[in-house]
């Protein structure tokens, strides 16, 4: 893996929620076209760093950053970076499914309309592409005007990802896209993680470490806003270096 | 022990809110059923002849040939009032009389001439025709009924003298044997007082049955139409048999009410049976039929609020609340939008806040004389117009007047569309106010909707708002929003405070009510709708 050049890079990154740590002191590389899963008890920051990826904690007020972190060599908390070229690049999904309240296809639809798509056939043709793409388009395609909140849990999280699909980012980011979905549904989402790495860079927050060992390529352990360890998954599994991981995947964890 | 007290607890709780439910249906219904009750009165009642007269001539309604049969009808019993009246009031009017006699004397001497008599012969009978006249006159002018007698049969000793016999001065002689017949029932030292009385009676029976026909058509539309409805008529019918005077027993004491049968100040006279005439004949006199005058809500009122319908009303109400949401809708939404984005923390937004709360609470007249200050006097001359109320001003009042109803109203509904959706529409690299327009609005749209409700209702039926800032009570429909225009509910309050107004047509101001208060039940009817579908919508189904 590491003949790969790094697509997200972060070297000492540090992030405030005002006076409050949210991480600190994060260095690690994350290889393009993998799946990098980070695992970590509640608290420990693996929520804040993903979502400092594409700058998405802006929303909070008071936030500092320290340190640098990478996107495809671009700092993200630079003060040039254009918020919605990184966002278009870094695609995310959240924990909960969260469709707008529109149409199917309108929600697949909404961030290439963002860059300015306004052909219906090539519209049609993106979300068929992408819901394809997100395994949902055989269980939607005859009701793509239907509102995206009638279909069930586990549904609306494809849709989700086919609507994060469609801007065609390089990194996807899921902050706990299972957590909310049932084991089928689950089960699902993970085929699809697994499909799509071919081509997406993914990076997934999980508190599921059977998910973690079953869908990723290198996992981070972070504990209380520090990475306390990141190698490929199996190594962290069956072999961690620190005692702190070992205690953690074996469920001693206190 | 303890389950048994919080079932109790429980079950009382159930019933309380059951009860206080039921109150408030009750409320609604003790104030709602009897105002709609009686706004229907306007629509639905029992018409006079005079109602289906005006609805011909002022809205060529009806059936000509049926009305013109029913007029003949009636007026078989309408001339004999007409007729008693005018014969008692010739009586007692002796200027008229005297003026009879005048004319008389003047054509008697143009007869002379007519007839070559001249000299002697034309002195004599001049003068002895001037002598006969200025008894006559004499006579008129006296209550003593001694000397009218003995002065009458002076006259009509002339009556039979052959100088006068087939001259005009015979006119004379039947308007001395005229006099001094109908006299004999008449107290003549009261003669001031039956005039007055008369006058009094007379107007009211003009209100009641319409202008005398054989008096030229008055000006004023009002004027030439009686009472166009039962409870009218009856009310009228009241005040014609019914003297009420205030009097008081000694000074110092409260003035008290008594009330009198109209027929005795004419008692013994000729008068007199006429009361009881039109008490019995009131049917004959004024043809009543039901009538269902639907007509109401697309007629203009003809004149003022006396006939007609509410039309004009109806419109500018509508207007006028539209237009104050046009105003109303973008400034309260985008000032939530800045309101709810913002953290509550910040002194500006807390002074705000505040500023909107106090604004909330502040007596509507008040925002009335702010926008006669503000909008008619500094902004429509500033902006080049002519410094007058008119609709633009008015709504623009009544959207400062709303405007926190609908600001707290859409910030609620702001704040409450899930932050995931925000996240989701940023993560996919849109912009805040991409955001905002295509995710934030539709979501939060139920909320708003709820707000716009609460500010139609409120701007609908606002009235000192709009008092000095663009409402009339009577004039055209207007043309542009740079006119002022009518509305129900300064149409309604104008009834009110016209003293007489309300009492000659309560049910207008009913009529204007219940309409204020359907048009705001449609309006939300229509908001509701409106909300049930888009909330529908947004939860999937």
């Amino acid at each position: 893996m590491s003949d790969k050049k790094a697509i997200i890079k972060s070297e000492n990154f540090c992030f405030y929620y005002g006076s409050k740590i949210g991480v600190k002191n994060i260095s690690m590389e994350i290889y393009p076209k993998s799946v990098t899963a980070i695992i970590g008890p509640s608290g420990c920051g693996k929520s804040t760093f993903l979502r400092s990826i594409n700058r998405i904690n802006d929303l909070i007020a008071n936030i500092k950053t320290k340190g640098v972190l990478l996107v495809k060599g671009h700092n993200v908390y630079d003060k040039n970076t254009n918020l919605v070229n990184l966002r278009q690049q870094v695609g995310m999904v959240f924990q909960k499914p969260n469709p707008f309240p529109k149409s199917i296809f309108d929600n697949v639809a909404y961030g290439p309309r963002l860059q300015g798509v306004k052909k219906r056939s090539y519209l049609q043709q993106i979300v068929e592409e992408k819901l394809k793409a997100a395994a949902l388009w055989g269980e939607v395609k005859d009701e793509l005007n239907k509102s995206a909140l009638a279909l069930s849990g586990g549904q609306q999280q494809r849709l989700c990802i086919a609507r994060a699909l469609a801007t065609n980012p390089d990194i996807l980011l899921m902050d706990e896209p299972c957590s909310a979905l049932d084991p089928i549904a689950t089960g699902k989402i993970e085929d699809l993680i697994d499909k799509l790495q071919t081509d997406y860079t993914i990076v997934i927050v999980t508190h599921n470490m059977q998910q973690a060992a079953r869908v990723s390529e290198r996992t981070a352990f972070f504990c209380l806003g520090e990475l306390i360890e990141y190698d490929s998954t199996v190594k962290i599994f069956r072999n961690p270096a620190k005692k702190q991981t070992e205690d953690y995947v074996t469920g001693r964890f206190g | 022990m303890r389950f048994f007290i919080r079932h109790i607890t429980d079950k009382i709780f159930t019933i309380l809110t059951v009860l206080s439910v039921i109150m408030l249906v009750a409320i609604l219904a003790v104030i709602l059923v009897p105002m709609l009750r009686k706004g229907l009165s306007a629509i639905v009642f029992n018409g006079t002849i005079e109602f289906r007269k005006m609805q011909l001539d002022l809205f060529s309604r009806g059936d000509i040939d049926e009305l013109k049969n029913e007029d003949i009808r009636s007026r078989l019993y309408r001339n004999k009032i007409y007729e008693t009246i005018e014969s008692f009031k010739q009586n007692i009017d002796s200027e008229t009389l005297s003026d009879k006699a005048g004319v008389i004397y003047r054509n008697f001497g143009k007869e002379l001439q007519r007839k070559n008599i001249k000299g002697a012969e034309y002195q004599k009978l001049r003068s002895l025709s001037r002598e006969l006249r200025d008894k006559l006159q004499a006579v008129f002018k006296s209550s003593d009924k001694k000397f009218i007698q003995e002065n009458i049969s002076d006259v009509l000793k002339f009556k039979n003298d052959i100088a006068f016999k087939d001259t005009s001065i015979d006119g004379l002689f039947v308007l001395a044997e005229d006099f001094a017949s109908d006299i004999e029932h008449i107290d003549l030292s009261r003669r001031q007082q039956y005039a007055a009385s008369l006058k009094e009676l007379e107007n009211i029976i003009t209100k009641l049955l319409g202008p005398n026909p054989s008096l030229p058509v008055p000006a004023l539309k009002m004027d030439r139409y009686g009472a166009t409805r039962r409870d009218i008529a009856e009310k009228l019918l009241n005040r014609l048999l019914w003297l009420e005077q205030w009097q008081q027993d000694s000074p110092g004491k409260p003035m008290k009410r008594v009330i009198t049968p109209r027929a005795e100040l004419f008692a013994g006279t000729e008068i007199e049976p006429l009361f009881n005439y039109i008490r019995e004949n009131l049917d004959e006199i004024l043809v009543f039929k039901p009538a269902f005058y639907w007509q109401y809500f697309i007629d203009d009122s003809t004149p003022g609020h006396y006939f007609g319908g509410v039309w004009p009303e109806i419109l500018g109400t509508v207007f006028l609340t539209l237009a104050a949401m046009i105003f109303v809708f973008p400034i309260g939404i985008i000032s939530a939008a800045y309101l709810a984005q913002c953290q509550s923390d910040n002194l500006i937004i807390k002074i705000i806040r505040m500023a909107i709360n106090t604004l909330a609470g502040v007596p509507s007249i008040v925002f009335g004389l702010f926008g006669l200050a503000f909008f008619v006097l500094y902004l429509m001359p500033l902006f080049g117009g002519p410094s007058k109320p008119c609709i633009l001003t008015a709504a623009l009042t009544l959207a400062v007047l709303t405007l926190p109803v609908m600001i707290r109203a859409s910030e609620e509904a702001i704040r409450s569309v899930p932050q995931s959706y925000v996240e989701a529409s940023l993560g996919l690299g849109a912009g805040k106010l991409t955001t905002f327009i295509s995710v934030i609005l539709p979501a939060a749209m139920p909320g708003i909707l709820t707000g716009i409700i609460l500010s139609v209702s409120r701007v609908a039926g606002e009235t000192a708002p709009i008092l000095f800032t663009g409402a009339i009570a009577f004039g055209p429909t207007p043309k542009s929003i740079f006119d002022p225009t009518r509305t129900l509910s300064y149409g309604s309050y104008d009834i009110a405070i016209g003293d007489k107004l309300a009492a000659l047509v309560p049910h207008n101001q009913y009529g204007m009510v219940a309409t204020l208060i359907m048009l705001v039940f449609c309006l939300n009817i229509a908001a509701i709708i409106m909300r049930a579908k888009i909330s529908r919508k947004l939860k999937g189904h």
